[in-house]
């Protein structure tokens, strides 16, 4: 709550005319930004470029901003939008969003390197990374983004109900390709 | 019907009511279908809590105030828009219309000739077109109720 106040006070403060402090709104959502646009566009470059592209927009709609929702929000669907866009410039490059031959394929844990096997986390990116675009985004919004269903389905143009049932089937999905970590972990806990 | 998984899920989001919750609650603790299913899922729900958010390049932030720099500094879109403009636009077209039909009706010659206008009600108002309106309205209000407890239930 007091981050969303304070986002609008800096919003208040750019349209009042000082302008520099749209750098602390973007230093803010930096991070959230471009790692939605990578989910969309699984390439750093292309997601650089649709975060500089997100925020250049929301910059010139700042004024249409209707304050009784959170900035995040209005932002996550301007970045949707904008790797809407980009993917579709970009089409020959990338991948469909709801195709999952083209996923990646998660290394081999058995056999992969001790040291890489530590970070959970790294799995559970590359696990992520292996959705489809939609699914993936929908995983970062609930879990990350504190964005509540409706709010998710507002961002990506879809009704709460079919978020609710894509975050169920991407959760699936995560729960297969993270099986290799949870059999140690699961068997712990019996 | 829901899943086992789906139940659980919708445990582990915290949905439902306390009843609803109290009672998934004795079900993991009961029955071990339920109870396998909740400790994988709690451990997949751990490791998304471990999700991390990747960093773009160090110049971001200033490439993207170079951008901006360029652009016409937004204002609050009510400042932007006069309401004098609203009002003057408005009375152009009002003034416009007023005009039209003054001098369409100055430029018309009018004939009355008496018109008897009756129309007997009771000729429509049958049982079967009483029942047909109250059966349409049954089904309207049905459907308010279902969108009315659906919005209470998804909030």
């Amino acid at each position: 709550m007091q981050q969303q106040e304070t986002d609008l006070a800096l919003i208040t403060a750019v349209l009042n005319g000082d302008t520099a402090v749209y750098a602390e709104l973007v230093k803010r959502h930096q991070r959230f930004v471009f790692t939605l646009a990578l989910r969309f566009t699984k390439n750093r470059e292309d997601a650089e470029e649709v975060a500089q592209d997100c925020f250049v927009k929301a910059y010139r709609a700042l004024g249409t901003f209707k304050q009784t929702s959170k900035f995040s929000t209005w932002l996550y669907t301007i970045t949707y939008t904008s790797a809407m866009t980009a993917l579709r410039k970009k089409k020959p490059d990338t991948q469909s969003l709801n195709d999952e031959e083209n996923s990646v394929q998660l290394p081999d844990m058995g056999q992969s390197d001790p040291t890489e096997r530590k970070s959970a986390y790294v799995y559970l990116n590359r696990a992520i990374d292996s959705l489809s675009a939609d699914d993936a985004a929908i995983i970062t919004l609930f879990y990350k983004g504190e964005q509540s269903l409706e709010e998710i389905g507002a961002a990506l143009h879809m009704d709460a109900n079919t978020v609710k049932v894509k975050l169920h089937r991407a959760r699936i999905k995560l729960k297969e390709k993270l099986q290799y970590l949870l059999k140690d972990e699961v068997k712990e806990l019996i | 019907m829901k899943t086992i998984e789906e139940q659980i899920w919708d445990y582990i989001d915290g949905n439902g009511n306390a009843g609803q919750r109290l009672e998934m609650k004795k079900k993991i603790a009961s029955d071990e279908a339920y109870g396998s299913v909740y400790r994988e899922l709690i451990i997949v729900q751990q490791h998304l809590g471990l999700m991390d958010l990747d960093e773009p390049s160090m110049s971001f932030g200033r490439n993207v105030m170079d951008l901006v720099n360029q652009e016409v500094p937004p204002v609050e879109l009510q400042t932007k828009i006069d309401k004098r403009i609203i009002s003057g636009i408005a009375a152009f077209f009002i003034l416009g219309i007023i005009a039209i039909f003054i001098f369409a009706i100055s430029q018309s010659h009018f004939t009355t000739s008496k018109i008897n206008i009756s129309i007997t009600f009771s000729r429509y108002l049958t049982p079967a077109f009483i029942k047909t309106f109250l059966f349409i309205d049954i089904i309207i209000g049905f459907l308010y109720a279902d969108s009315l407890f659906r919005r209470k239930w998804m909030s």
